[in-house]
């Protein structure tokens, strides 16, 4: 009966005192988000021009991804394009190693992380330094990111003082944050400094103009691509956007969406390289979202601008952290990204939803994330993953419903059932995990209805 | 150069129908009746210092009330005499590192986050960055929204060009927020009427 979540989600729950800190935590930045949408009162329909303009945008990329293209080059930008994650470590290894280079300081990049990128590039003697601190701290503990946002929010800051005691000599017993960030702040700024070359993603691509945006609050991106001689940015192919005027609608919608601030501290725009600096790079990610494009029931889960907000709105995913999903992105868009990856492989996480539907009532591009799940949920059988115990019991149930005799001799004896407790809730009812089964009434409802009836004549 | 054809022509197989483009003309976006007003409290909100002068005769005196203790001012505004680092002229961008207050023009401000559009226009524009402290010295020319502002960037032949909110900052360590994570610790704004 349990998935891959379940199991996760059990052990997560184990320590009620960090869940619930957990839960408040992020649940504060629903709250934060809130806030800031409502003051503004044209926020839904920002939604749905950001909807509108992705949509727009996703069914004519053929042609945006010429343009951005041929944008970029004309500033002057190699454009590379990569089919797989494969590919992309490779293109990004081979613009390193043509330069000579062998320190890479990055930011904070989701795409990078899809490909393994930095496991890749290590192993052929390359030293990645990630500069985003949550990243940073997670690179330092050997940790994968629990949250596309907020990375390392599942650390307490005395996780995190022990962990730089160990790794950056910080003093004995000082977890002060200030401290902490301060001190990280010195041993990122060696990087910087020694670096040759810099990486960011890319939250928005612009076709007109040819710009990689990025957004960050701690202005890390620029550090990575003001110093290095050489910059390199990655971009799945779904980032491309129009234009400023569309530009607009997203970045009004995105900071208030993650964290609830009105912008990011930084929203920098890239258009070539620094004078005096070696030629800059796009890297154009395919793996697998033009396929995804084509599938009419999930290719809008292309729309997502990697906010984070169906995470904290998402009660399982507030109550089971990040690590209980096994695609490397959780919460509800996680679950639709992994399907669309590898249904096989990613099945076990579409169990993590209440479809109580917050996720599709924050998502600032109106990804209808839970309705998505449900089709997901649907279609299980078909992968051959679905739950055995239960695919027994609708056969069960579908014998029942068909026949009116069946279903009314049923109806009439359930309440037989409610002595029997143990025989109903054990291991075998599905249903019967984590809750009680119901009690059934002496008189089926229709019987009640019909007898009510009689009596108002 | 086959592998973008062969990503362009997946996804034109597998677009089923091309949805047009929405026009903004109904969005009716917040607009401020003081957006000056606005744009500097929220600026303040963002964690910046917001200064008022009368001319850049008076931006030396600010930023020496302001950072009293600033020993090394980089700049390559003609007008700030205390800069001994130029960021147009040092030898590279490591030069700047160390430097205590960076001092740049922006060109306008948004009055919905308090962010100033600064445009490229150094040879070496981490100065915006390694800066301990920025001040960003700018014209009273402020915008409602970012539907305005991106109707008002420009860019030069750097191509470059930032929005930035006040220092930079972080909150990745237990969810508190920290002034100063990898770029500017305190960000410092200097208005003057007609710049």
């Amino acid at each position: 009966m349990s998935t891959s979540h379940s199991i996760a989600a059990k052990k997560f729950l184990e320590n009620q005192t960090y869940a619930t800190w957990h839960d408040k935590t992020f649940w504060g930045v629903r709250a934060k988000r809130d806030k800031l949408a409502f003051e503004l009162p044209e926020w839904e329909r920002l939604r749905d021009k950001a909807s509108a303009i992705k949509r727009h945008t996703l069914t004519n990329i053929d042609m945006y991804l010429e343009m951005f293209s041929e944008a970029a080059e004309k500033n002057g930008v190699e454009v590379h394009w990569a089919k797989d994650a494969q590919e992309f470590n490779e293109i990004v290894f081979n613009i390193l190693k043509s330069h000579n280079a062998k320190k890479l300081v990055k930011s904070k990049s989701m795409l990078t992380e899809e490909c393994r990128m930095n496991p890749y590039l290590e192993e052929r003697g390359i030293e990645v330094v990630e500069t985003d601190l949550g990243e940073r701290i997670l690179q330092l503990d050997h940790q994968d990111p629990s949250h596309i946002v907020m990375p390392a929010t599942h650390l307490s800051h005395d996780d995190v003082g022990e962990i730089f005691e160990r790794e950056l000599n910080t003093e004995k017993g000082n977890h002060d944050p200030t401290y902490l960030t301060y001190m990280a702040r010195l041993s990122l700024r060696d990087e910087f400094l020694t670096a040759d070359a810099g990486m960011t993603g890319a939250n928005f691509g612009i076709a007109a103009t040819g710009d990689i945006v990025v957004c960050t609050n701690e202005g890390n991106a620029d550090m990575s691509t003001s110093v290095p001689k050489l910059q390199i940015a990655a971009i799945g192919l779904e980032k491309i956007i129009p234009d400023y005027e569309a530009l607009s609608v997203f970045v009004r919608l995105l900071a208030r969406s993650a964290t609830g601030q009105p912008s990011t501290v930084y929203t920098s725009h890239f258009r070539k390289a620094r004078p005096g600096a070696d030629k800059m790079h796009i890297v154009i990610v395919d793996n697998g979202r033009s396929q995804w494009l084509g599938d009419p029931q999930h290719w809008e889960s292309l729309k997502c601008i990697r906010c984070g907000a169906c995470m904290n709105t998402c009660p399982v995913y507030r109550w089971s952290g990040g690590y209980s999903y096994s695609y490397f992105i959780p919460g509800p868009i996680g679950i639709n990204l992994g399907m669309l990856r590898n249904p096989k492989e990613y099945s076990g996480n579409v169990s993590a939803c209440t479809l109580c539907l917050s996720c599709q009532c924050v998502c600032p591009a109106k990804v209808d994330l839970g309705t998505q799940i449900y089709k997901w949920r649907q279609a299980l059988d078909s992968y051959g993953v679905a739950n055995k115990e239960k695919k027994m019991m609708v056969k069960g149930m579908d014998m029942i419903f068909d026949h009116l005799s069946v279903y009314n001799a049923a109806t009439a004896c359930a309440h037989f059932l409610n002595g029997m407790g143990p025989l109903v809730n054990n291991g075998l009812n599905p249903w019967a995990y984590a809750h009680k089964m119901m009690k059934f009434p002496k008189k089926p409802f229709h019987k009640q209805f019909e007898d009510m009836e009689k009596n108002e004549k | 150069m086959s592998t973008k054809k062969d990503i362009i022509d997946r996804c034109r197989a597998n677009i089923r129908e091309r949805l047009i483009r929405p026009t903004l003309t109904d969005l009716n976006p917040t607009v401020y009746d003081d957006p000056l007003e606005k744009f500097i409290s929220q600026a303040q909100v963002m964690g910046c210092r917001v200064e008022r002068a009368k001319s850049t005769d008076e931006v030396d005196a600010i930023i020496k009330k302001v950072y009293p203790d600033a020993k090394i001012v980089a700049s390559s505004l003609p007008y700030v005499k205390s800069a001994s680092l130029n960021p147009d002229t040092v030898p590279d961008a490591q030069a700047l590192n160390g430097v205590d207050v960076g001092v740049i023009r922006a060109e306008f401000g948004v009055a919905e986050n308090g962010s100033v559009w600064v445009m490229q226009k150094v040879k070496e524009r981490d100065v915006c960055f390694i800066s301990e402290n920025l001040v960003a010295v700018m014209p009273e020319h402020v915008v409602s929204n970012m539907h305005e502002a991106y109707g008002e960037v420009s860019f030069n032949d750097y191509g470059y060009g930032v929005f930035i909110a006040g220092p930079s900052k972080t909150a990745d360590i237990a969810q508190v927020l920290v002034m100063g994570a990898q770029a500017a610790r305190s960000m410092t704004l200097i208005l003057i009427p007609d710049l």
